[in-house]
C-alpha cells in the first residue's frame, strides 16, 4: 500500500497537468490575429478599425491581440517585437508613420509572420486600402460639376487643406482633387490653385484658413478640398467667422462630417472609405486563407493591392441615407462574412 | 519772483532714461508691432481691410485670455502652468456637452470655469502638498490629462444650431464677439493685479516668497488661489475655443501653448514672478497674432510662423532675463 500512494499522487498530479498540456496544444493550434490600431486620437475610425478586427477575430474562432501604434514610429516597432514574442499568427497595421514599417517588416519578416498594412504601402507587407489617387480624382471630379454648374468652371480659388505630415498619402488626395477638378473643368489657370497646411484637423487648420481668406479679400468663389474632411471644415468654419461662407463650397475625404445630424452645411460631398471596415477585406482577402493554411501571394503595391478598398463619393444630400459610424460596424458585423460597407451603404456603386 | 528763484524753484529735469523707465517695452513691442502693420500693407496694401482685422481678433481672442492664466502663475512665482492645453480641452469637453444640452450659455460658461478652477485647485494640491515644482506638476498633470481625455473622446464640436456655435461666428462693433471678453478680461486683471490687496500680495509673492511670508501672506493660500483663478481663464477660453474651433479633439489645443508663452514673456511678465503689467498683453498677444497673417501677405506659409514665434520666445527670455539681472521692470 504504501508504495502504491506515490505511485496514485503521481497518477492524480497528472491529470491536470495533462489537460492543461493539451488546453496549451489547442491553444497553440489556435490562430491567433494581432492588429495594431494606429492610435492617433484625430480619428475615431482608429479605434473602431479595431473593433471590427476583433469581432470579426472572434467571430471566427481566432485568438486576438490587439495594440495602439500611438501614432508614435518608435511605439510601432515596439508593437511589432512584443506581437513575435506572443507568437501572433499574423499582424494587421495602419501605422500613420510610415518611417516605421521597414523597421517592423524586417521584424516580423524574420519571424515570418505575414502583416497586413492599412493604406501605407510597405514592400514586405500585403497592402490593403483605398486607392487614394482614385479618392481624390473621384471627390474632385464630384466637386468639378458642382463648380461647372454653379460657376460655369470660373472659379476665384480652389483652395487645398493639406496634410503633410501623411505624405503620399496627401499627395494622392488633394492632388488627386485638383486632377479630378481639371478633368471637369480644365480651363482654371494654375495660380487659382493655392493651399496651406491644415494638419488634417479643423481646430489646427482655422487660424491658417482665416490667414488664408484675409490675404484673398476678393475672391468670392472658392472652392475647397482636403486630405480629409476635417482639414477641409477648417477653411469653411473659418469663412463663417469672416462672414464669407456663402462663397465657399467643399468637397472633403473619408466622410468623418457628412454623416449625423451636425453636418456643415457648407460641406457639398465627401468620399467614404469606411475606413473603420477594413478589416473585413484584410481578412477575406489575406488573413482568412492564411489561416486556412493557404499560399496567399505577397501584394504589396497599391496599384496592384491584396484587396482593393472601393471609395464612395456622396453629395450631402446622398450622405443623409449613410447611417453613423456606430450603426455601420453594428450593420457590417451582422452582414454575412465577407460584405463590405461599400455594399452595403455606398448609394454610388 | 526772480528768474534764479523760480529756477530754484523748478523741479529738477528727470533724465530721459529715468522718465522711460518701465515704457521701455511696451513702446518698443507697439513700434515694432506698428512697423511690421506698416511693412505688410505696404506690401499689400489690402492688408488694411476689415477682414485682416477680423483673422487677427480671432486669433487673438482664444491666446490672450490664456495669456492671462499663463501671466497669473507667471506673475506669482509659478513660473509656467504647462497643463493648459489638457485644462482647455477638458474644459471644452464639458462646454460642448452641456451646450448638447441646451443648457444656456451662461451655464456652458460657468461649468466650464468651474471645471477649469477645479483643474487648477488639482495642480495646486499636488505642487502644495508634494512641495514640487509647478512646471514638473504642470507638465505631468498635462500628460496624464491628455491620455485620459483620449479614453474619453476622439473628437467633438458644438451644435451647429446652439448658441455657442453663433457666438464663435458673431460681431460687435465689428470685431468677433468672442474678442471683446478677451478686452474686458485684460483690462480687469491688469487693474487687479495692481490696485488690489489680493493683486499686490499675488506679485509679492512671486517677488520674494520669503518677504511675502515674513509679512504674514500664506504661500499656500496664495498658490491655491492663483492655480484657481488661471485654471477659471482656461475654462473662460475653452468655451471660445469651443465656439469657434469646430471639431477638435484632444490633440488640437497643444499648438496654442508657444504663441501663449510667448505673448507672456514678451508682455514682460517675469516668470520668475514679482513683476510684469497684463496690459502689456493687448500688445504681445496682438503682434504675435499678426505676424502670421502677414506673413500669408507676404506669400509665405503661415506654418512658418514657428520659426518667428521661437526666434522671438528666445529674445525675449533673454530680455526678460537681462531685465532681472539688472533689477528693472
Amino acid at each position: 500500500m504504501r508504495k502504491l500512494m506515490p505511485t496514485i499522487a503521481v497518477m492524480a498530479l497528472s491529470v491536470p497537468a495533462l489537460l492543461g498540456l493539451s488546453g496549451i496544444a489547442q491553444a497553440q493550434d489556435k490562430f491567433k490575429l494581432g492588429m495594431a490600431v494606429g492610435g492617433n486620437t484625430c480619428c475615431e475610425w482608429m479605434k473602431a478599425q479595431g473593433d471590427v478586427a476583433r469581432a470579426l477575430a472572434e467571430k471566427a474562432g481566432w485568438d486576438y491581440v490587439e495594440l495602439s501604434n500611438n501614432n508614435d514610429p518608435a511605439i510601432a516597432l515596439k508593437n511589432a517585437q512584443i506581437f513575435v514574442q506572443e507568437g501572433v499568427d499574423a499582424v494587421i497595421q495602419f501605422n500613420g508613420q510610415p518611417s516605421a514599417n521597414a523597421a517592423i517588416s524586417a521584424v516580423l519578416g524574420a519571424a515570418k509572420i505575414p502583416v497586413v498594412t492599412y493604406d501605407i504601402a510597405d514592400p514586405g507587407m500585403y497592402f490593403v486600402g483605398i486607392d487614394n489617387l482614385a479618392a481624390g480624382i473621384a471627390g474632385g471630379e464630384q466637386l468639378g460639376l458642382i463648380m461647372k454648374e454653379k460657376w460655369d468652371c470660373n472659379p476665384d480659388l480652389v483652395i487645398s487643406s493639406e496634410g503633410a505630415g501623411a505624405g503620399i498619402v496627401n499627395e494622392w488626395r488633394t492632388g488627386g482633387m485638383r486632377t479630378g477638378v481639371k478633368n471637369i473643368c480644365p480651363g482654371i489657370p494654375d495660380e487659382k490653385y493655392i493651399s496651406f497646411e491644415g494638419s488634417g484637423d479643423a481646430a489646427v487648420a482655422l487660424p491658417a484658413a482665416r490667414d488664408l481668406l484675409a490675404a484673398n479679400p476678393n475672391a468670392v468663389k472658392m472652392a475647397v478640398v482636403g486630405i480629409n474632411d476635417g482639414g477641409m471644415l477648417g477653411l469653411i468654419n473659418a469663412a463663417e467667422q469672416l462672414g464669407r461662407a456663402d462663397e465657399v463650397i467643399g468637397w472633403g475625404q473619408d466622410g468623418a462630417f457628412i454623416t449625423g445630424d451636425n453636418v456643415n452645411p457648407h460641406l457639398a460631398g465627401s468620399v467614404f472609405y469606411f475606413l473603420e471596415g477594413y478589416a473585413v477585406y484584410a481578412i477575406r482577402d489575406v488573413i482568412g486563407p492564411i489561416a486556412e493554411g493557404k499560399d496567399v501571394p505577397l501584394k504589396a503595391d497599391p496599384g496592384d493591392p491584396a484587396s482593393k478598398v472601393q471609395p464612395c463619393p456622396v453629395s450631402a444630400e446622398q450622405a443623409k441615407a449613410v447611417p453613423d459610424m456606430p450603426e455601420r460596424v453594428v450593420a457590417l458585423l451582422a452582414a454575412p462574412a465577407g460584405t463590405t460597407e461599400y455594399d452595403l451603404f455606398c448609394p454610388n456603386k | 519772483m526772480t528768474l534764479d528763484r523760480a529756477i530754484d524753484a523748478m523741479p529738477a529735469a528727470t533724465p530721459l532714461r529715468l522718465r522711460l523707465e518701465g515704457w521701455g517695452t511696451p513702446i518698443t513691442l507697439l513700434v515694432v508691432w506698428l512697423l511690421l502693420i506698416a511693412a505688410t500693407g505696404l506690401y499689400r496694401p489690402d492688408f488694411f481691410a476689415h477682414q485682416t482685422v477680423l483673422a487677427i481678433a480671432f486669433t487673438m481672442s482664444i491666446t490672450g485670455v490664456l495669456a492671462i492664466g499663463q501671466g497669473i502663475i507667471g506673475i506669482s512665482g509659478g513660473f509656467i502652468d504647462l497643463s493648459q492645453p489638457a485644462c482647455l480641452i477638458l474644459s471644452g469637453l464639458v462646454a460642448v456637452r452641456l451646450s448638447e444640452a441646451g443648457l444656456p450659455l451662461a451655464v456652458v460658461f460657468a461649468g466650464a470655469i468651474i471645471v477649469g478652477m477645479a483643474w487648477g485647485a488639482l495642480n495646486a494640491a499636488i505642487v502644495v502638498a508634494a512641495k514640487l515644482n509647478p512646471v514638473i506638476v504642470t507638465l505631468a498633470t498635462n500628460f496624464i490629462g491628455l491620455a485620459a481625455l483620449y479614453l474619453v473622446f476622439q473628437l467633438e464640436q458644438v451644435p451647429n444650431d446652439s448658441e455657442i456655435y453663433h457666438m464663435g461666428r458673431a460681431r460687435f462693433l465689428g470685431l468677433p464677439v468672442i474678442w471683446w471678453p478677451m478686452l474686458v478680461l485684460i483690462v480687469i486683471v491688469g487693474y487687479l493685479v495692481h490696485y488690489t490687496r489680493f493683486g499686490r500680495r499675488m506679485t509679492a509673492v512671486g517677488g520674494n516668497r520669503f518677504a511675502a511670508k515674513a509679512r504674514g501672506i500664506s504661500l499656500k493660500t496664495t498658490r491655491f488661489a492663483t492655480f484657481m483663478a488661471a485654471g477659471g481663464f482656461v475654462g473662460f477660453a475653452a468655451v471660445l475655443f469651443a465656439s469657434a474651433a469646430g471639431p477638435f479633439n484632444p490633440s488640437s489645443a497643444i499648438t496654442l501653448q508657444l504663441s501663449v508663452i510667448a505673448a507672456v514673456i514678451l508682455a514682460g511678465i517675469s516668470l520668475a514672478g514679482g513683476r510684469g503689467s497684463f496690459w502689456m498683453l493687448l500688445l504681445s498677444v496682438g503682434f504675435l497674432s499678426t505676424i502670421p497673417t502677414s506673413l500669408v501677405f507676404f506669400g509665405l506659409s503661415s506654418d512658418n510662423q514657428s520659426i518667428f514665434q521661437g526666434t522671438l520666445l528666445m529674445i525675449a527670455v533673454a530680455i526678460d532675463g537681462y531685465r532681472a539681472r539688472r533689477g528693472s521692470p
